[in-house]
Formats: C-alpha cells, sequence, structure tokens
C-alpha cells in the first residue's frame, strides 16, 4: 500500500513538472555522454597499445617468408640466425641496456592479434604463417632504443626492429588530451545538472507544499514524505544515463565499428558491446548525483 | 494527557516570551477551551504539543512523554496520537472528500481494505454520508471542516488540537460543528480548541483555560467565555462593562483578533 501511494506520487509529481524534468533528463544525458567519452577514449587507447605495449618498449621483427626487407635476402629465419640473436641479446655489451627480452612465436603473435583486432574484419583474413617471430625487449632505459637498433638491425635475419613507443606516443597524448577536455566539460555539465536537480526538487516540493504539511500533521513517516521527491530526481536522472549509454553505444556501432574500421582496417577499434561496461557506471553515477543532491536540498527547504 | 510543567517559550529574545512559566494539566477525555486574544500564547500551546517547536524551558508531556525526549525519528508517531483542525481547513484542492480522509491513512501505510472501511465510518460521524464524491469547492465552508475533522480522527488519536476550527464559519454552522466535536469527545478523545468564539464557549460549558501575554491568567471548570468572578488584578483593569476585554492599544498584536 504504501508504495504503491508512494509510486503514485512520484508519478502525479513527475506530470506536474514535466518540463524541469525533461531538462533533467537531457542535461545528465548530455553531461554523462562527456563522461562517457572520456571513457571510451581511455577503452580505446588500451586497445591499440594491445598485448605488448605496456611490457616492452623495442620489438625486433624477425625475417618470415614474403619478407622484403634487405636483411631477409636469404629467406626466412633459421635456427641457427635466432640462436645467435638471443645469445647476442644475452651478451654484457648488449645486456646492460635491458631489464629482459621474450620470444614471440607465429603462434604466439597470431594469438595476441587475434585479441587486438577481434573487432575488425581484417582478423579472418590473416594466418599465422604471414605474422613474423619476434623479440620483444623490455628496455631498462626506453631512450637507448638507437643502440639496440643500431646492433640488431643489420643482422642476418632481422626484417625490422621497432621502437613501438614512439610510434604510438603521440596518437594517445592526442587522444588523452581529447579526453582530458571531454571530462572537463563533463564536469561543467555535472555542476549544472546537480543544480538544476536541486531547482527542480525544490519547486516539486513547493507545488506540494499542502500535501508535504499535512502529511506532516497526521504523522507520515521521513521516508515516505521525503522518498517521491528524491526518487523523482533519480528517475529522471537515471533516464538521463541510460540515454547516455545508448548514444555511446550507437557511436561505436556505428561510428566506430562501421565507418572507421572499414577506413583504417589496420587499427583496433573498441566493440560497441565494451561500451555497454560503461552503461552500469554512468547508471549509477547520475542516480547517485541526482540523490544526495535532492536529499541535501529536501533538507533545506523540506521541513519534516 | 497534556501536561505543561514551567514551559516557557521565547521566539525573539528581545520581546516578551509567548509562553511564560505555564503549568497546565489536560486530562485523559477532557474537553478544554483554549482562549485569549491574538498573540496571547494560544497556537504557541498547540505547536509544543505537536513539537513543531521546542520549548525555551520547561517540560510538555503528551500521553506520559516528555516531548523534549522523543527523537526526530519517532516524532511522526507522536503525531499519529494526536488529530489537528485548522481555522482554513487545509484540504487538497484536487482530491475528493474520500480521498482527502484517505490520504492521512495512506501516508502512514494502511491497507485499502481497512481504509475502504474505516473511512466511511468517519465521513458518518461527522455527516457527510453521500458525500463522499464531492470535490472540496464544491463544498460549503462548513461541510469542508468536517472533511478535515474527518480527516483528523480517521487514525483515532488519542487528542484532538483544534485550531479556532469555527473562525470561518456562521454561528449555526459553528455549532453544527461543535456537535461533532462534542461526540469525538465523549468517544473519548481529549479535545483541546484554542478559540475567540464567546458565543460557543458560552454554549458549550466546557473547561476554559484563559491565556494572556503567555501567562495562564484563568483556568475554570464549565465556564463562560469571560470570567464570572473576579480575576487577579491586571487583568481587571481590561474588563469593562460588559465583560468583554478591551483591546489594549499599548500591547501590539493584540485586538487584532476580535470579529
Amino acid at each position: 500500500m504504501r508504495l504503491a501511494f508512494i509510486l503514485s506520487e512520484i508519478g502525479s509529481g513527475l506530470r506536474r513538472n514535466l518540463s524541469m524534468v525533461v531538462s533533467v533528463i537531457l542535461v545528465t544525458f548530455v553531461s554523462l555522454t562527456f563522461v562517457g567519452a572520456a571513457g571510451m577514449l581511455q577503452m580505446q587507447i588500451n586497445q591499440m597499445k594491445g598485448y605488448w605495449y605496456d611490457k616492452v618498449q623495442v620489438a625486433i621483427f624477425l625475417c618470415s617468408e614474403g619478407s622484403t626487407a634487405a636483411g631477409c635476402a636469404g629467406g626466412p629465419v633459421t635456427a641457427e640466425q635466432q640462436q645467435s640473436l638471443n645469445s647476442l641479446l644475452e651478451s654484457p655489451a648488449v645486456a646492460q641496456y635491458i631489464n629482459d627480452f621474450q620470444y614471440e612465436s607465429k603462434d604466439e603473435a597470431y594469438k595476441h592479434f587475434k585479441d587486438q583486432f577481434s573487432n575488425s574484419p581484417i582478423v579472418d583474413s590473416v594466418t599465422p604463417d604471414q605474422l613474423p617471430a619476434s623479440f620483444r625487449i623490455n628496455m631498462k632505459d626506453p631512450e637507448k632504443y638507437q643502440i639496440i637498433s643500431e646492433t640488431f638491425a643489420s643482422q642476418p635475419g632481422v626484417e625490422t626492429v621497432i621502437d613501438q613507443r614512439q610510434l604510438l606516443e603521440r596518437l594517445f597524448s592526442v587522444m588523452n588530451g581529447a579526453s582530458l577536455v571531454a571530462v572537463s566539460i563533463a564536469g561543467v555539465m555535472i555542476v549544472c545538472a546537480i543544480l538544476l536537480i536541486a531547482t527542480t526538487i525544490r519547486l516539486s516540493a513547493f507545488s506540494r507544499r499542502r500535501e508535504t504539511g499535512i502529511m506532516r500533521l497526521v504523522g507520515a513517516s521521513k521516508t515516505v514524505i521525503q522518498l517521491p521527491f528524491i526518487l523523482e530526481g533519480v528517475i529522471a536522472a537515471v533516464i538521463g544515463a541510460a540515454l547516455a549509454s545508448a548514444t555511446l553505444w550507437a557511436v561505436a556501432h556505428f561510428f566506430l565499428g562501421e565507418y572507421m574500421s572499414q577506413q583504417y582496417p589496420d587499427t583496433a577499434f573498441i566493440s560497441s558491446g565494451q561500451t555497454l561496461i560503461l552503461a552500469p557506471a554512468l547508471i549509477i553515477l547520475g542516480g547517485s548525483l541526482a540523490g544526495i543532491s535532492s536529499l541535501l536540498t529536501l533538507r533545506r527547504y523540506l521541513r519534516v | 494527557m497534556i501536561r505543561f510543567e514551567n514551559v516557557t517559550k521565547v521566539y525573539d529574545q528581545k520581546a516578551r516570551p509567548a509562553l511564560d512559566s505555564v503549568n497546565l494539566e489536560i486530562d485523559r477525555g477532557e474537553f478544554a477551551f483554549l482562549v485569549g486574544a491574538s498573540g496571547s500564547g494560544k497556537s504557541t500551546f498547540l505547536r509544543l504539543v505537536l513539537k513543531e517547536d521546542r520549548a525555551t524551558s520547561g517540560a510538555v508531556y503528551v500521553a506520559g512523554q516528555n516531548v523534549a525526549k522523543i527523537s526526530s525519528w519517532r516524532v511522526p508517531r507522536l503525531r499519529r496520537g494526536i488529530g489537528v483542525v485548522f481555522q482554513d481547513f487545509r484540504l487538497l484542492p484536487q482530491k475528493n472528500v474520500f480521498a482527502n480522509v484517505a490520504f492521512a491513512m495512506q501516508v502512514i501505510g494502511k491497507s485499502r481494505s481497512v481504509i475502504r472501511d474505516t473511512v466511511p465510518e468517519v465521513l458518518k460521524t461527522v455527516g457527510l454520508e453521500g458525500k463522499e464524491h464531492r470535490m472540496p469547492h464544491e463544498l460549503s465552508g462548513g461541510e469542508q471542516q468536517r472533511v478535515a475533522i474527518a480527516r483528523a480522527v480517521v487514525n483515532r488519536p488519542g487528542i484532538l488540537l483544534a485550531d479556532e476550527p469555527t473562525g470561518n464559519l456562521d454561528p449555526t454552522t459553528s455549532m453544527g460543528i461543535m456537535g461533532i466535536l462534542d461526540k469525538i469527545n465523549q468517544n473519548g478523545t481529549t479535545v483541546v480548541m484554542a478559540t475567540h468564539d464567546d458565543d460557543i464557549v458560552n454554549e458549550m460549558r466546557k473547561r476554559v483555560v484563559e491565556l494572556k501575554n503567555g501567562v495562564v491568567i484563568r483556568d475554570e471548570a464549565k465556564a463562560l467565555y469571560t470570567s464570572m468572578i473576579p480575576v487577579v488584578g491586571q487583568s481587571r483593569r481590561l474588563k469593562d462593562a460588559s465583560g468583554r476585554e478591551t483591546p489594549d492599544a499599548g500591547q501590539p498584536g493584540e485586538g487584532e483578533g476580535q470579529r
């Protein structure tokens, strides 16, 4: 009975205050979309980093069947060549610059590739044979990349030596900047949303002061009096958060998934499914912001 | 049922207290009028009983409990034991008669079937059977006040506080309302009614507590609106030949309650 009563109170509150409720929904929608966009950019950065990015700095790719590089004139890397590279890496001259290194076989390379490009159509057309084996090196000082490069580039069986960080770091700094901008805009919008929710709840409490006055007099509990107002704000904010989540999903699905991945097939993009991880976070964030701000407002404007 | 022990209430340090060392006891099942000019402390008395305000000093006991010791989350329980009626009815304009009365039960979580049984019964007590589906604006003032009384007593409170319930009504209608309050009192509810209406007080012949400037100056059983026996010093000066109080020009806030 009490639940039904509270629900009907919420319904009448939302109806009476419709324009304010719509504005709360829109403001939370926009602000949480920015929050989510920042989250998506970070997810995209992680996706592009792939398996090795955080573990190593330099990759020495070994010759495979189709290699056309000058050092690969002698065909694919042989077991002896690989062995001598391994002992070169362990020799004191080189070992002083590196923490450790790992060998990545063709099969392992294929496995990591599949993980990183799981959302891209390119994954189906690649076989383990096409991917080169490599040594992955964790440098003591990433700045010393030149030394490794000079030592190994001319070794037999080495296709190329790549400093992966250098390739991606500039792109990542742009993306980090963009997510910082998104977070700043989101911050301003969230302040806006909180104030708007507070105003809405205040108006709602004012327009129903007769009812709440009578409720106090006949001894309704604080919960029964306040809950409808708080839930009004929370429901509006949760609808806004759901819209924001849907927007992020649509961006990932249609823009990244269908347009960008066609344009840049060699880049790993996040899938639309991954953005759904953001949805509960946004809904909880929106709901709790609304709940807290309406609770604080009621403490000032609704005597119980 | 209601006991005031040395209760003082000060709203503004510079002004005189709204209630000044009031000692008063109203027993269970009693019917008491609270009379006095505006600003004499009648409303403050009622507010203290409801714990809308806290006494500056002294103790207020309601149903044996010191209200100052009731924690804020138990105040609703205190208020469930007290019905309140106002001069301006305070009905919800968009709800019909039945819904207005039912509202008082809904908000404290009574089940729908209990509400369906109780509300018509109470409406019958106040003489409104058959008008369940009228809206407040379709009712006369007297009928609206009956709805308000029905709402105040529907949860069977032990105490009914009425703050000038006949203030907006004509004499005949007022007597009808008094009949209802008397009936509620007969059923065992303690009734405390603040009023300016001398005809009603004289007609009912109940206990009269007269307040002046926050002090109880008279407490008489089966009394009239004005005292038959001469009262102590300061107030005698204020009585005119007809026995009615004259507005005291020197006291702000006095006299405005005279109609």
